[in-house]
């Protein structure tokens, strides 16, 4: 195990500098000068201030050059300034990431404490009403755009009956977010309501192909009772592809969910890429996608352990 | 500035003070529709909340904004509320002087020499402001304003050629050369915001900016650095020395700022509201939903209505129906003293498009297409105005002429715009291809068989600019005119237009351009055009260039005479060195009807809570 995760970790240095390399030259290729971006159309009236600015930060050097630079001040943690911002990529990330982790995985965990029971419950009353009203429901949710249920349950939670606020916590820091956590139900639920389909289909299927193998008719026969085969046998084996989902999940939870967080006033990770993208700020967005690629890399290690540890089956050397 | 579209009482005596001025706001503001709404007894103290625009959050605190930080947001709407500029524009809504919160007396002149007199304003710490405050500032500017000052014009470098603090109180400048005394005051003095003396420092250690520009650069380089430092701003012993009404009390770098009254305040109008906050908002449908909604852990006194939530207003009401009047909100758009145009390219590298479009009847049709009236009546709802020509017409002010008070120069009137193209040797095809026929009347460099196909880059962002691109794409069609549409980010269309292509030294490669906010004045708040309209100017985006025009500008910029500023804009507006285009308002603002003074609210954007106060 110890070699695998080894080998799987260098493995991954050389994904995240592809990945890197890739993004720094896409980003390269926008069209628009990074002076002017940043510094705002009144830059025109200052050109010397364009000449500095490009000499300072190194925009006036080929884009190799820049990457090279980019990746020494990487090696030694510095993952660069938002000038948009006014403030390094590390503290801004550090704020951003701690929001949609809270928000995007608290609902990722609902999501998964729903959706199992729930998929159990359908798998074994196949075809029956309530395997027919989890599948509708779902599938309902499922297709729901987020920005729209985000809408509509402020429309009838915040506004019409004003039960809940209609944007998130607005306080920083862990602690502050959750002693809001009446701001947090609204978001939450919108991710969770969509996501429990996902995780409930996925159960469900897995489930039923558990239900048919071999070793479930061998318990039977051995006298086990349903609800020891179920618990005890099918459960714990049908459990490995949504191990798999969920670290494949990874990223999404620390790349946050933009559109839910820009309908509840939630500025998080998906939020931050997508507007300091629209101002060419490259320092945020390779430091967001190198939080990404990291995470995507780890969770999907995290996943083949996983994997190793439901099914004793499964060794890696 | 560019527009960036493309918003404690202490003490018994001071309670019984802060009471009386109160009352005399609730009498002066009666008029307005925010005060007649709702009246009642004044109260002292109390929380108002403000929300900013969509990520516009306050991120530099130095008031020497470069480039990168020049905004609204972090000037008028930040540093001014603690450090006020030398002299403050915005009387009533009006964007010109106002004496009476202005930190130095109006400048007087005696020949090329300016004198000025500052008035007993003390900073937080009990020190006063003084001449050597403001030379802080002019030496900073002379030392690295080329580089690091983002709405530097040249001043003082340019135009003075002495400049001395002769007293605490009194400095004096030597000009060059006669100028507009009112050019000076309104564009170059404007800029000026006195710094204390304890902010003349390095890392090191006290240093002498004040007295010796060399001295600057460092300087500069140490409050640029502490201005980066987001958290330390509240406890920075540099920037909680004001002399504005407020003092920060809490600053978050994602966009919560609070604010609380500075006890010490010398000017006339003091804070009654405990606590001023602002708050940042994703976008505007989620601020929206904070107004609409009661339970909101923060309700908003002063918010803004999304321009897609507006009813339309009839055009003969300064407002129209507003759904938030049932929650308690009263509406009022607030407009930016500017003009709005999209750029047509006199220097476009594309065939032959530049002989064409340096052609005055061409630029004529194209006006004649644009539909201000209804793209003000239809797409923004009612909440628009004309653009008229270079100067600003909303409010009006002394500097627009009686032609430019008449209106659009070229109202909507497709027949004109036809005739125009006939009449100089085009073969005019509605909803085909229009081409040169006659080129000897089509105009110099433009070729028999030439086609009327532009392409056309402009900023996507705003639900308005597209309906108004699509509408003028549709009646240029109609005369065989193909406007060929690129929307596109407006970082992107900025970096490709806002600046002239050959001064720039960037690609001249487009014909036509909208980046949707055309420009602000401020903070040089006169509409002269040097800036905008000169030959070579490198806000000149389009690089229109007349040596009548240049000529016509360097008299307003040597006389206060206000006939130059009319014969010039007089001569501009309809040679369409830009195509005008309606002005949308900045704002669409909601407020609560318990709270007073809001209104007006200022074309200069300026923010003053210190005029706010609860009604019970």
């Amino acid at each position: 195990m110890t070699v695998f995760i080894v080998r799987r970790a260098l493995q991954a240095i050389v994904v995240l500098l592809i990945v890197t390399m890739f993004t720094f030259a896409l980003l390269r290729a926008i069209p628009g000068n990074v002076a002017v971006a940043i510094m705002g159309p009144g830059a025109y009236r200052d050109p010397a201030a364009i000449k500095l600015f490009d000499s300072t930060y190194g925009f006036d050097k080929p884009w190799y050059s820049q990457y090279l630079l980019w990746l020494g001040h990487l090696a030694q943690g510095n993952l660069g300034y938002s000038w948009n911002l006014n403030q390094s990529v590390a503290s801004l990330l550090a704020n951003r990431l701690l929001k949609s982790v809270v928000l995007v995985g608290i609902s990722t965990i609902l999501a998964l404490i729903i959706a199992i029971p729930i998929g159990v419950i359908q798998a074994v009353r196949r075809n029956k009403f309530i395997d027919h009203f989890f599948n509708g429901t779902s599938t309902v949710f499922y297709a729901t755009p987020s920005f729209l249920l985000g809408l509509l349950l402020i429309l009838i939670f915040a506004i019409k009956f004003p039960i809940f606020p209609a944007e998130g916590p607005q306080g920083n820091g862990l602690g502050a977010i959750l002693s809001d956590f009446n701001a947090l139900i609204l978001p939450i639920a919108t991710l969770t309501l969509i996501t429990v389909a996902l995780f409930s289909r996925y159960m469900r299927s897995s489930v039923l192909d558990n239900l048919t193998e071999d070793y479930v008719r061998t318990a039977k026969a051995k006298g086990a009772s349903e609800r020891r085969i179920l618990y005890r046998h099918v459960l714990r084996n049908s459990l490995i592809p949504i191990a798999t989902l969920l670290g494949l999940s990874l990223p999404g939870i620390l790349s946050g969910a933009l559109i839910t967080e820009a309908v509840f006033n939630y500025p998080g990770m998906g939020l931050l890429f997508y507007q300091q993208a629209q101002k060419q700020d490259y320092p945020t967005l390779l430091g967001i996608t190198v939080v990404v690629a990291v995470a995507t890399v780890v969770g999907s290690l995290l996943a083949d352990i996983t994997y190793a540890v439901l099914d004793p089956r499964v060794r890696y050397t | 500035m560019m527009k960036f579209r493309s918003k404690a009482i202490v003490g018994l005596a001071l309670v019984v003070a802060s009471i009386t001025a109160l009352a005399a706001c609730s009498s002066s503001s009666s008029s307005s529709p925010g005060a007649a709404a709702s009246s009642g007894t004044p109260v002292a103290g109390g929380t108002a909340t403000w929300a900013e625009l969509p990520a516009s959050t306050p991120n530099y605190i130095f008031p020497f904004d470069s480039s990168a930080y020049i905004s609204v947001t972090n000037s008028s709407q930040f540093q001014f509320l603690m450090y006020r500029p030398l002299y403050w524009f915005g009387n009533g809504g009006s964007p010109t002087l106002n004496q009476s919160l202005s930190l130095a007396d109006p400048p007087t002149f005696s020949g090329n020499n300016v004198t000025i007199t500052l008035k007993p304003y003390k900073w937080s710490n009990g020190t006063s402001v003084t001449a050597q405050d403001v030379m802080f500032w002019l030496n900073m500017e002379q030392a690295v304003g080329a580089t690091d000052y983002g709405a530097y014009t040249g001043f003082p470098t340019t135009v003075v050629k002495n400049i001395k603090a002769v007293s605490p109180t009194e400095l004096t400048m030597t000009l060059d050369k006669p100028v507009s005394q009112s050019w000076l005051l309104y564009n170059d003095l404007s800029q000026i915001t006195p710094m204390p003396a304890a902010w003349d420092r390095t890392a090191s250690g006290p240093s002498s900016c004040a007295t010796t520009v060399s001295d600057c650069t460092a300087v500069y380089q140490y409050l640029d650095a502490q201005s980066k430092n987001l958290s330390g701003y509240v406890s920075s012993p540099l920037w909680s020395i004001v002399d504005g009404p407020w003092k920060l009390s809490a600053f978050n770098a994602d966009g919560h700022v609070t604010f609380v009254p500075n006890t010490a305040y010398s000017g006339p109008v003091k804070p009654k509201l405990a606590q001023f906050q602002e708050v940042p908002f994703t976008t505007d449908a989620a601020e929206y939903d904070v107004l609409q909604s009661q339970s909101s852990s923060s309700k908003l006194d002063v918010g803004y209505i999304p321009p897609q939530d507006v009813p339309a207003k009839p055009a003969d009401a300064a407002v129209g129906p507003n759904p938030l009047s049932s929650h308690g909100y009263t509406l009022s758009p607030l407009y930016t003293w500017g003009i709005n145009y999209y750029v047509v390219n006199f220097q476009s590298s594309v065939s032959d498009h530049a002989a064409i479009i340096k052609q005055l009847y061409f630029r004529q049709a194209l006006a004649y297409l644009m539909n201000q009236a209804a793209v003000i009546a239809g797409p923004l709802k009612g909440y628009g105005t004309l653009t008229v020509g270079p100067v600003g017409n909303n409010p009006p002010t002394q500097w627009l002429s009686q032609q430019g008070k008449a209106g659009d120069p070229y109202p909507y009137n497709p027949g004109k715009a036809k005739s125009l193209l006939t009449s100089h040797g085009w073969t005019v095809v509605a909803g085909g291809a229009t081409t040169c026929t006659n080129p000897s009347l089509c105009g110099p460099g433009i070729t028999q068989g030439t086609a009327l196909s532009f392409n056309f880059p402009y900023a996507s962002g705003s639900a308005w600019i597209n309906a108004e691109m699509t509408q003028l794409q549709s009646n240029a069609l109609a005369l065989g005119i193909k406007l060929n549409l690129e929307p596109k980010p407006f970082n992107q269309v900025t970096a490709l237009a806002a600046g002239n292509c050959t001064v720039a030294k960037i690609p001249c490669n487009w014909d036509l351009a909208n980046w949707g906010g055309g420009w602000s004045f401020a903070p040089d708040y006169q509409p002269t055009g040097e800036t905008l309209f000169m030959c070579g100017s490198i806000a000149n985006s389009g690089g229109y260039c007349s040596s009548t025009n240049d000529a016509y500008i360097d008299k307003t910029l040597t006389s206060s005479d206000l006939n130059n500023m009319y014969t010039w804009q007089d001569y501009l507006a309809p040679q369409l060195p830009f195509m005008w285009q309606p002005n949308a308002a900045y704002l669409l603002s909601e407020i609560t009807t318990s709270l007073h003074g809001v209104l007006p609210q200022e074309t200069t954007l300026n923010l003053t809570p210190e005029n706010w106060y609860f009604v019970k």
